[in-house]
């Protein structure tokens, strides 16, 4: 390699550092001992792991925010999967159109749409309210489901639902066991990354909550702007192993990239 | 004779077949429609009960004058813009916004760059493997990327203790809750966006190109800045675009890296809507940011289609 190549290759090195290090300083400083969060750690205690169980908000945030992150995948799924199939199989006029209304969420910020849903809930009585929470949550993973399935759908042979439905099955039948197991990996990717998506939001999210209900990376949010405390660190790295082990279950069955190509991801 | 004959046959039978086939499509897509519309329903309703009609919704307030909707002097006007557009604090807020997304695309893109090109010279496992790093941090929550941050930018942090150890500098260095840490904390989270952007121009580049360069005895540095530089500016437009709009919007970053002393418009967006409640005002300030962010993606966009290398965007 020359020297120009070399000079590339350890440019790219440092930006990858830059994009990782976040994440790789946190990971030790949660088990510190002392009283406040220091990279790197000053002794070893897994103190701060056992303090995350006496503190009941965090358990609460934690059980809540997978319990809405399973809803929002579970509709967005449901709703996006049967919409992806309609405009794949479909002839339907303004195809494009309703591909780009489709996904048209992701090109808003999440801070307007956020704003927008809180002012629009609140004469409908749905602000504050887990519904509320959920219906905002399904919107900002609805494109990302929309785009997965329609990936998984674009090489589809629908020859082979015709098979099925020459030889005597009725469509539901073609659907389920035609279908549906084909496109599986596709849809399983769109749920794991619709998961991901409820399970971090912020931005979104501090339109929605109200003192009662409240998710993980909110509560992570607010400890971090009352006060750096080092559960923050062990709840961090709570996080972090969580959308580490779904991130390799969805690079096994999509790739991560691929998300994410060509997108207009918010989050911030 | 046999193999003309069935040669002409063929060439008979292809436009009667061919015709039959349009046929039977042309009856199955008007047949077909209505079941995939069908399927569409759910989502549409959804997208527009609860995207279109709330977009449209803080549209309308951005023009009642009053936050009491129902009471009697609540009427429409531009009292919300003219409010805006001439008190200084938003003004001054929203070209610190500005200011501070520029950097934050600077930054992206001098380090975005390499990370790009270290890919498409790469082989396809290693470009699996660079993309699965620095595309897995999206999928992790910004709160606990910005805590990293935190612990590396605080005045006893990592990087204040390495530059004091190193002698660079006597005393820490106002890292966090300054407009640097906002900066760090944006394109850190953003660099990935770039990369993709990037690399996906990269690709396209004919490969024998910069072989023809380096016949014609162009040095690779002559041949990185005539060649794959300017036919990589798609790729480097549309991820500035992204980083740019992504900044100027991002309210959790500068709420946690920079506080109330970089006060960028959606910090003072969110004070405006959820302390104040002031929800026709806040519409309008949502809309003027939305409408500056386009507006100056817009005068970017064009300005470099229109540069020198023109050609590119074709």
């Amino acid at each position: 390699m020359n020297a120009l190549g070399k000079l590339r290759v350890s440019l790219a090195v440092i930006g990858i550092i830059y994009i990782l290090i976040p994440l790789i300083v946190v990971i030790p400083a949660s088990f510190t001992s002392a009283n406040f969060p220091s990279f790197p750690a000053e002794g070893f205690s897994l103190q701060w792991y056992s303090k995350i169980l006496e503190r009941p908000e965090f358990m609460e945030a934690f059980f809540n925010s997978v319990q809405f992150a399973f809803l929002a995948a579970f509709f967005s799924v449901l709703f996006g999967t049967l919409g992806a199939i309609g405009i794949a199989k479909y002839e339907i006029p303004g195809k494009a159109y309703i591909t780009s209304i489709l996904t048209a969420p992701l090109s808003v910020p999440q801070l307007v749409l956020g704003i927008a849903l809180l002012v629009y809930f609140t004469p409908l009585l749905l602000s504050g309210t887990s519904t509320g929470f959920l219906i905002a949550h399904i919107i900002i993973c609805i494109p990302y489901v929309i785009r997965l399935v329609l990936t998984g759908l674009s090489g589809f042979d629908y020859n082979l639902e015709r098979a099925a439905a020459i030889l005597g099955a009725n469509p539901i039948v073609v659907f389920w066991k035609v279908t549906l197991p084909l496109i599986r990996p596709a849809i399983i990717s769109g749920g794991l990354f619709a998961f991901l998506t409820s399970f971090d939001n912020v931005t979104v999210s501090l339109f929605m909550i109200s003192p009662e209900m409240r998710t993980l990376p909110i509560e992570i949010f607010s400890t971090m702007q009352d006060a750096y405390n080092p559960i923050v660190a062990s709840v961090s790295t709570v996080v972090i192993l969580i959308s580490v082990i779904l991130i390799i279950i969805l690079e096994k069955l999509q790739g991560v990239g691929n998300v994410f190509g060509g997108s207009n991801h918010t989050s911030g | 004779m046999e193999p003309v004959r069935h040669h002409a046959d063929q060439e008979i039978n292809k436009p009667a077949k061919l015709k039959v086939e349009r046929k039977t499509s042309k009856i199955k897509k008007r047949k077909g429609w209505i079941p995939g519309l069908l399927l569409l329903v759910p989502i549409l309703l959804f997208i527009f009960g609860f995207f279109i009609v709330p977009m449209l919704y803080i549209l309308y307030l951005s023009f009642i004058s009053t936050d009491n909707l129902n009471s009697a002097d609540a009427v429409y006007s531009l009292k919300n813009y003219i409010e805006l557009f001439t008190d200084s604090y938003y003004l001054s807020s929203l070209s610190l916004t500005v200011k501070i997304s520029f950097y934050s695309v600077i930054v992206a893109l001098l380090l975005g760059y390499p990370i790009a090109l270290t890919m498409a010279k790469s082989s396809p496992r290693v470009r699996g493997y660079i993309t699965l790093l620095i595309a897995s941090p999206l999928l992790v929550s910004i709160v606990v990327r910005n805590f990293g941050w935190y612990l590396l930018l605080l005045p006893n942090g990592t990087i204040n203790q390495l530059l004091i150890n190193l002698g660079i500098i006597n005393t820490p260095l106002k890292l966090l809750f300054s407009e640097l840490g906002v900066v760090i904390g944006l394109s850190n989270a953003y660099l990935p966006f770039m990369v993709l952007a990037i690399v996906t121009s990269l690709y396209n580049i004919d490969p024998s190109l910069e072989k023809a360069g380096a016949i014609l005895g162009a040095s690779p540095l002559r041949s990185f800045f005539s060649i794959t530089l300017p036919l990589s500016l798609p790729g480097v437009v549309s991820g500035c675009v992204l980083v740019f709009s992504l900044s100027m919007s991002a309210y959790v970053t500068p709420a946690l890296m920079g506080g109330a002393n970089v006060p960028v418009m959606p910090v003072v967006l969110y004070d405006q809507i959820n302390n104040l409640l002031k929800w026709t005002f806040g519409s309008a300030l949502s809309y003027v940011l939305l409408a500056t962010t386009l507006l100056l993606v817009l005068v970017f966009t064009r300005s470099i289609e229109k540069s020198k290398f023109k050609e590119v965007f074709r």
